[in-house]
């Protein structure tokens, strides 16, 4: 909005001290901007949308393609695999986002605390978050082996378990390790963005409260969640929207497996495209997720112009 | 571009000419003034830059030499530096040729070849995963060599497996590099330990792991990822059992798939190796974490340099028959290439004795021609020699551009069956299905 409202400005000003400047070559300012979303943004869609509704795999890939109107959606839906894929997306993100977002507040409303070595900590819990997804990937994979895994080492010392167990190769646990480590990297997201909301909520609100007598819950909830409210909404948004297309982090600790107990949406568009080159069919799973997170990307934009009114 | 719109300056002014000249510059861009010169031109340059960028393969340098680009797969430092070598002395016998070579990730290389050919960056010469290219052949990224084989005459030389690898609907799209095949690795102290011989039938191998198999050690361990690696693995025990993809549906690969799902089920194979790869075995094997590994030919260098054990090889065990699986890398060019003579004059270059032994023996490959193999270095050594003599009978994935989609049925069958969620004869069926659909 911002920026829309200066290059208005601007083309006001400019309007006014050059008469003959037209709008139209105002419009040329946008070119480089416009050019650069057309290349990479609204190009590989377009593409996208018109590969789902073709016939293309590794034999006409190259040469000439046919338009089979619905059939790859047709099919993607009576595979049983988009079935427990699109579950496995739904458990991987809500379970993701809600522990993501309480530790990540918890931890926020820890940090906004003052106490001696508060940012050396702060900063320490970014870490997790700075990590390149491979490597954590790789480090999760490794804890939660069954054969050598630190984590069935440390439970078996504690009494928890008896025998090793695979945490990523029973059907059962697969995608719920692949959980952890999502949330794992996303807390310090969720944190960081959670704290510099806080830090801008006015101290004296809080004191006002205290001197009618609130205690620390009250304020909470009636000061802090209120006031956090635009900020909660953004944060629980993008973290949907990243979280549901989360592909690296699976595709190194399980590829989906065993079987495709933890095959989730982006991976099984991958396999398809990828693996075994049906390229129309994993546009197609690609543009089923995609109206998916547009109607949850118009939900929010709803809700935060509800906001704005208000 | 003030020039584009200009009316050409004539030596006797015919005023009909210019009025209309001007009448059409008029209609066309009734309000181009100066002050839009300077960003239209601006436009131009961006435009013209990003055309220049995406230029074809085929292109010239500086010096005016031939630019030739080259995608390999290679990794460690002998290899690479191997290839180089190569690339050197190919270049000071060629001074109007320079060799442009790209290290590509094994993971990324398909990837990357098929969204350049989309675009259009593509290099001239490229290596290809054997199994993959009868696929890539049939999308029309590689180029048809039939003609220069044919001419260099020296297909014959090469083994049947390798070669067919190469082949798509009987035209030549490649030339073998070099091959591998997968053989039993086996830790000496623990067999003697245990009194054993390395196993030779599937008996002796279920007994042998049984008996290995202790706290912190598993008898036997091979792979059974979701990726290619996995059915890589699983295509020995098929065809040891007598069958086949081409005949999948019968009661012997039901006992290939039992043989896993025993010895993973009695706990003398991890379950892990749904998530261990080749490479991951290996090092399980070096540390003494595990007896006995089915695994291939590169990882001899490997375990001469770093284990901690000490290890032996032997051929994979029998059982209807002694078999093994083809694996290895191709040349091909592809089709994009504008330089496929000085393309596949390389390739000769690189597959003359003098380089070709050298790259093979720094990267612990085989070669895929039988004059080749001959050499002491492959016959002399007992443990590369175990390999060597399986060329002969090691067979290539060759089975047609929808290999994949066969490969991922087969992936899942052994998933299945580890995880107990089908019994080995539902699993099999189920694949069988599958795989018929793709024959």
């Amino acid at each position: 909005m911002a920026k829309t409202a200066s290059i208005a400005e601007g083309k006001r000003k400019a309007g006014r001290r050059y008469k003959g400047f037209s709008s139209w070559n105002n419009y040329l300012f946008l070119l480089p901007a416009l050019l650069f979303m057309a290349i990479f943004i609204v190009y590989p869609i377009a593409y996208n949308v018109v590969l789902s509704f073709q016939d293309v795999d590794i034999y006409n890939f190259r040469q000439e393609r046919n338009f089979v109107g619905l059939d790859n959606y047709v099919q993607t839906f009576r595979d049983p695999v988009f079935g427990t894929s699109f579950v496995n997306s739904v458990i991987f993100t809500v379970l993701s986002i809600v522990f993501q977002f309480t530790i990540g507040f918890a931890l926020a409303l820890f940090f906004n605390m003052k106490f001696p070595g508060r940012n050396l900590f702060r900063s320490l819990t970014l870490l997790s978050w700075m990590l390149p997804v491979v490597i954590t990937g790789t480090i999760f994979q490794w804890m939660l082996s069954g054969d050598y895994g630190v984590v069935n080492a440390l439970l078996q010392s504690v009494g928890i378990l008896d025998a090793p167990y695979n945490w990523l190769s029973e059907p059962k646990t697969a995608l719920l390790a692949t959980v952890v480590a999502n949330i794992w990297t996303g807390i310090p997201f969720n944190m960081i963005i959670l704290l510099s909301g806080l830090q801008t909520l006015p101290e004296h609100l809080y004191e006002a409260a205290k001197l009618d007598g609130a205690n620390k819950w009250l304020q909470f909830r009636h000061i802090t969640l209120p006031l956090l409210r635009p900020t909660l909404l953004v944060l629980l948004m993008l973290g949907i929207i990243y979280t549901f297309k989360v592909f690296d982090l699976v595709f190194i600790m399980t590829n989906g497996g065993p079987v495709n107990s933890s095959t989730v949406l982006p991976i099984y568009a991958y396999q398809l495209s990828f693996s075994t080159f049906e390229f129309s069919r994993g546009a197609a799973v690609s543009m089923i997720m995609f109206a998916m997170l547009i109607v949850i990307a118009i939900f929010y934009l709803r809700l935060t112009s509800k906001e704005e009114a208000n | 571009m003030s020039r584009i719109f200009r009316c050409p300056p004539q030596k006797e002014p015919s005023l009909s000419a210019r009025s209309a000249c001007r009448q059409h510059q008029h209609s066309r861009l009734p309000r181009l003034r100066s002050r839009m010169k300077l960003p239209l031109l601006a436009l131009l340059v961006l435009v013209l830059a990003l055309s220049g960028c995406s230029s074809g393969a085929g292109s010239s340098d500086a010096q005016g030499r031939t630019v030739i680009r080259w995608w390999d797969t290679m990794t460690s430092e002998a290899t690479q530096g191997a290839l180089r070598q190569i690339i050197a002395d190919y270049e000071s016998a060629h001074p109007d040729v320079k060799i442009e070579r790209t290290y590509v990730s094994f993971a990324d290389m398909k990837n990357k070849l098929l969204l350049g050919s989309a675009g259009s960056t593509m290099p001239d010469i490229v290596w290809m995963d054997s199994p993959d290219h009868q696929s890539f052949a049939a999308a029309g990224i590689l180029a048809d060599i039939t003609d220069e084989v044919q001419a260099w005459g020296e297909a014959d030389e090469y083994f049947e497996g390798p070669w067919s690898s190469t082949v798509y609907e009987g035209r030549n799209y490649g030339v073998p590099i070099g091959s591998n095949n997968l053989a039993l690795y086996y830790n000496k102290d623990m067999l003697n330990e245990a009194g054993i011989e390395p196993p030779k039938t599937w008996d002796e191998l279920y007994a042998a792991a049984e008996k290995l198999s202790k706290p912190g050690v598993y008898g036997f361990a091979m792979t059974a990822v979701k990726t290619e690696e996995g059915t890589f693995q699983f295509l020995p025990l098929l065809y040891q059992s007598g069958s086949d993809l081409t005949n999948f549906d019968n009661p012997d690969t039901v006992r290939a798939l039992t043989l896993i799902d025993e010895l993973v089920a009695n706990g003398y194979m991890s379950k892990e190796i749904m998530n261990q790869k080749q490479s991951d075995t290996v090092i399980q094997f070096s540390t003494g974490k595990v007896a006995m590994m089915m695994n291939g030919t590169w990882q001899i260098p490997l375990l001469r340099k770093e284990a901690k054990v000490n290890w032996d090889v032997v051929q994979l065990p029998a059982d209807k028959q002694s078999a093994t699986v083809l694996g290895g890398e191709n040349w091909a060019i592809t089709d994009a290439s504008k330089h496929k003579d000085i393309a596949f004059d390389i390739i000769k270059f690189a597959s003359e004795p003098e380089q070709s032994k050298k790259f093979l023996q720094a990267a612990g490959r085989l070669p895929s021609r039988e004059d080749y193999l001959q050499d002491p270095f492959w016959q002399d050594d007992p443990q590369l020699k175990i390999f060597a003599d399986n060329m002969s009978v090691a067979r290539a994935r060759a089975y047609g551009p929808n290999y994949p989609k066969m490969s991922e049925a087969i992936q899942l069958m052994t998933q299945e069956v580890i995880i107990d969620m089908k019994t080995p004869e539902e699993a099999v069926k189920d694949a069988a299905a599958k795989i018929e659909q793709e024959l």
